[in-house]
């Protein structure tokens, strides 16, 4: 058979292209729910220890079950408008950040997020994510706020591909536990994001410290909470 | 088979130090030696399947479009492989984000195609693909296991360097920040060719 | 106006696709010898990933993407065809690679013979594919941000490229120590050349 013929090597591509087609949609339809499920629990794993549930010392706990400790402990999910309004028949938990975050560059419409979680004690905070550019790629994050609208019970960054060890650490517990117990306000009280400063933030009402040999991502997050918070704190202490 | 078939790929005949092939796609990931034993894992299956596939098909192959035949049976095993990663690994899959993708463009894979699986049997193809992803993830894993150790001072995760030599606990040491910067995986490589050639002298270029 | 200078400036110096991700690495070092092949193939990447990289993006936003099969008809909104991205774009630039070929062989036989030898080479290039998976994943927000992106980290590859041959043609009179002639020695240099690109980190316009 004459391999270098014109039909040969289209009817041998067409076919090939289709097999490969075909083993490909198999697979990835048969995964797909197990994707799907990995990319909520990290979500929900994110919400749980923004809101410090879940952790040991500080630290995330291996074994925990973040699905169920989030069915468990989230009493209320919304999303709101730039103005602070509740907009109805959105899904909070799968809105896209990321377009949201394109929308507050180019002043679009917002639909944000927010999900109410009740801890152990009884105490009900508020969790609220932030996205944004950090060097690399992108950077986000959830912030817990306690019932008075100020006080951070915690938070919980991640980023998409910064330099591990340096940007990366954003992602590492002793980062974001500097933040638990930080305050959103200056002291006469009025509204104030938090600042990530450079060497020992230390008993700073609203600071906590950045990540040596990282300034570029430190900024970039602080900025990014900023901006996401300033849209927040209309709903923040109700 | 002769015993070359293994050997060369790992040392004389190695990928990366010899051929020049196949750097592209990986010293990014070699920061953290889990990336790089993951990245050394996928390029050798990969490797070593699409050898055989197109050592099976190597008589059919029409000549014209040789290339891209290669290409997408390289990038289905590259997709299933990302598809696994992300149902079944997600933590990694995210760590390599689109280093998995860039597999496709590995040079190694492409050459040891076009150089062996197209004139060879499947099996001999097999093993050759496999080898040559074994000598590539070699080196990955030698920087990555530099790079990591006095970079972090951790292996895997797990801190090697004691807590108390640390400054911060009032010892002498400190994390060498330069090793985490993606221009020390080349500077580190460049270290591991020199050893390896003045070893292997027959390999110094004149 | 100001995002497009911003990704343009970004892409050549900041992200440089050889110095921060080690992308093309092949053909960089194999074709680095000597100034003017490297200019050769430098062009043709800028070339290759300017056209590439805005055919990509337009295949992922209106054929790949999660619901991006709307326009043809509403029913289509639940399909995903984002797992054959990397399938779609290869086959999409050897193709394009392909065509290109073909057309400068006919249409510009000078042309061809200074670029063409390269082209097939271009296929395989790390750069190329590195471009429209680095597009995916930053999510840049309209053709235009795709194709600057594009341009940028063409011209930021061919920098690299004629920098690095412009030096390793000099270093052919240096005495360095045997082993490491030639491949040790490139690898090391293209290391600090990065960490002297290391200091564009964090330029913003």
């Amino acid at each position: 058979m004459n391999t270098n013929s014109n039909i040969y090597t289209i009817i041998y591509t067409t076919v090939l292209v289709v097999i490969v087609a075909a083993i490909l949609a198999i697979v990835a339809s048969a995964l797909k729910p197990r994707q799907t499920a990995n990319v909520e629990l990290e979500q929900m794993k994110s919400i749980m220890l923004a809101a410090n549930i879940g952790e040991t010392n500080g630290q995330p706990d291996k074994k925990a079950d973040f699905k169920k400790l989030y069915d468990q402990h989230i009493t209320d999910t919304f999303v709101i408008d730039e103005n602070g309004n509740k907009v109805q028949g959105v899904d909070a938990f799968h809105v896209d950040l990321k377009s949201q975050y394109n929308a507050i560059k180019n002043g679009g419409k917002l639909t944000l997020p927010v999900y109410k979680c009740k801890l152990d004690n009884g105490e009900e905070v508020t969790v609220l994510p932030c996205y944004g550019a950090g060097l690399w790629g992108a950077i986000w994050g959830y912030l817990s706020v306690k019932a008075d609208g100020q006080t951070l019970q915690g938070a919980m960054f991640a980023h998409a591909s910064e330099t591990p060890g340096l940007g990366g650490e954003i992602a590492e517990p002793w980062f974001y536990n500097q933040f638990d117990g930080k305050t959103l306000a200056d002291a006469a009280g009025a509204f104030s994001s938090v600042k990530i400063v450079k060497g020992g933030a230390g008993n700073d009402r609203n600071g906590v410290d950045a990540i040596s040999g990282a300034t570029i991502t430190s900024r970039s997050l602080q900025n990014t909470i900023e901006q996401w918070m300033n849209y927040y704190k209309q709903i923040l202490g109700e | 088979m002769e015993k070359d078939t293994y050997l060369k790929p790992l040392f004389k005949g190695n990928p990366i130090t010899v051929l020049v092939l196949g750097i592209c796609s990986s010293l990014a990931v070699t920061v953290q030696l889990k990336g790089a034993l993951v990245m050394a894992l996928s390029v050798t299956l990969v490797t070593a399947f699409s050898s055989l596939f197109i050592s099976l098909l190597r008589n059919t192959i029409p000549n014209r479009v040789r290339i891209i035949v290669q290409l997408v049976v390289v990038a289905m095993f590259v997709i299933l492989i990302d598809q696994a990663l992300k149902a079944f690994s997600y933590d990694t899959s995210k760590m390599l984000s689109v280093y998995i993708g860039l597999i496709i463009t590995n040079c190694i894979i492409m050459g040891r195609i076009e150089a062996f699986a197209l004139g060879n049997k499947p099996w001999p193809s097999f093993v050759d693909g496999a080898f040559n992803g074994l000598g590539y993830g070699m080196i990955l894993i030698i920087v990555a296991f530099f790079r990591e150790l006095f970079g972090s001072g951790t292996l895997l995760g797990f801190q090697i360097i004691p807590q108390s030599w640390y400054i911060e606990n009032g010892g002498w040491y400190a994390n060498n920040g330069l090793m985490i910067l993606p221009p020390m995986a080349l500077i580190l490589l460049g270290c591991v060719v020199w050893i390896h050639r003045s070893i292997d002298k027959e390999l110094q270029e004149q | 106006m100001m995002d497009y200078i911003n990704i343009f400036i970004k892409s050549i110096f900041v992200e440089n696709m050889v110095f921060s991700f080690f992308l093309g690495m092949c053909s960089y070092l194999a074709v680095s010898k000597n100034v003017k092949t490297a200019t050769g193939l430098g062009l043709a990447v800028i070339f290759v990933l300017t056209i590439t990289l805005p055919l990509n993006y337009l295949l992922y936003e209106y054929v790949l993407k999660a619901g991006a099969l709307t326009w043809l008809s509403p029913n289509l909104a639940g399909v995903d065809l984002s797992f054959l991205s990397y399938i779609v774009y290869i086959a999409m630039i050897a193709t394009f690679v392909q065509i290109v070929e073909m057309f400068v062989e006919k249409f510009s036989p000078s042309l061809y013979a200074s670029l063409g030898i390269f082209l097939p080479l271009i296929a395989v290039n790390c750069a190329i594919l590195g471009g429209s998976l680095f597009m995916q994943e930053r999510g840049y927000s309209n053709v235009g941000e795709a194709f600057t992106f594009g341009l940028g980290s063409g011209i930021g590859w061919f920098l690299a490229i004629v920098a690095m041959a412009a030096i390793r043609e000099k270093l052919a009179y240096s005495n360095v120590p045997k082993p490491l002639k030639g491949l040790g020695l490139a690898f090391i240099i293209t290391g600090l050349m990065g960490i002297a690109f290391m200091s564009f980190m964090g330029f913003q316009l």
